[in-house]
């Protein structure tokens, strides 16, 4: 796993590459965690490169979405692979996230 | 009909040799991108499942994961030594409820459930058995 952050006044874009599973979730969950207490109002996540998640990783997700909304924030997907998609898709998370196609719309909300 | 065993200790690092195990075999077996996807997917949420929760002991412990695959179906057995837990009792999530009454975890062996064809548990001679099947669509 490796994820990049990108601040800007308007938006934190967080790109995260390769797997997100049991063994690297923590590490995952920390940077996030880190730029909620910076107190960010608007995350992108641009998942093009996440090419892995297990429950684990959709743990962090779902806590992230969950501040957010308690800070009313906004927390934003997008470029979902297919094989993500589905998982998302499987355990209700289509529903509870923002997902965009691409990362231009999901910048502009 | 084709069979491979793995072994692997009660250590969640352990994954990572897995993960490697599986892009092997999805290679011998040629099996799709999607499949080794999802066989990756249940095998880390069963093997998590094992590892954090399976044993009351500090001992280290081996788990033995078979595959068989006879063109149409493809199985995954867990043998494990550790506490009887049979995860096809486990409630299902609710997965309609709002962001905010949505449970954090509890999605492990849903996927699991959800993803492969049929889920069953026997406990013998003080092993638990989880035996995953998997049609495959040719």
């Amino acid at each position: 796993m490796n994820v990049e952050v990108f601040k800007t006044e308007e938006y934190v874009l967080v790109s995260v590459e390769g797997r997100v599973d049991t063994t690297n979730a923590g590490e995952f969950e920390k940077t996030m965690m880190g730029i909620l207490e910076e107190g960010a109002l608007r995350i992108v996540l641009d998942c093009t490169a996440l090419n892995y998640i297990s429950s684990s990783g959709l743990r962090v997700f779902l806590v992230v979405q969950k501040k957010m909304m308690a800070s009313k924030g906004h927390f934003s997907l997008c470029s979902l692979q297919p094989g993500i998609k589905e998982i998302f898709d499987i355990s209700g998370f289509s529903s509870i996230f923002t997902i965009f196609p691409h990362k231009e719309a999901a910048i502009k909300g | 009909m084709n069979c491979k065993t793995l072994l692997v200790k009660n250590q969640m690092l352990e994954l990572n040799r897995v993960v490697a195990y599986l892009d092997e075999l999805g290679e011998e077996w040629e099996l799709s991108v999607p499949l080794v996807f999802s066989l990756n997917l249940v095998v880390e949420e069963a093997l998590t499942n094992i590892i954090l929760y399976g044993f009351d002991d500090q001992l280290e412990h081996t788990i033995e994961i078979d595959f068989k695959n006879d063109l149409d179906q493809l199985y995954i057995t867990f043998i494990d030594d550790g506490i009887a837990y049979d995860p096809t009792l486990k409630e299902d999530p609710d997965i309609s409820l709002s962001t905010e009454d949505r449970q954090i975890g509890g999605l492990g062996i849903f996927l699991i459930k959800k993803i492969m064809d049929k889920v069953e548990y026997k406990r013998k001679e003080n092993k638990n058995f989880l035996i995953l099947t998997k049609n495959i669509i040719v």
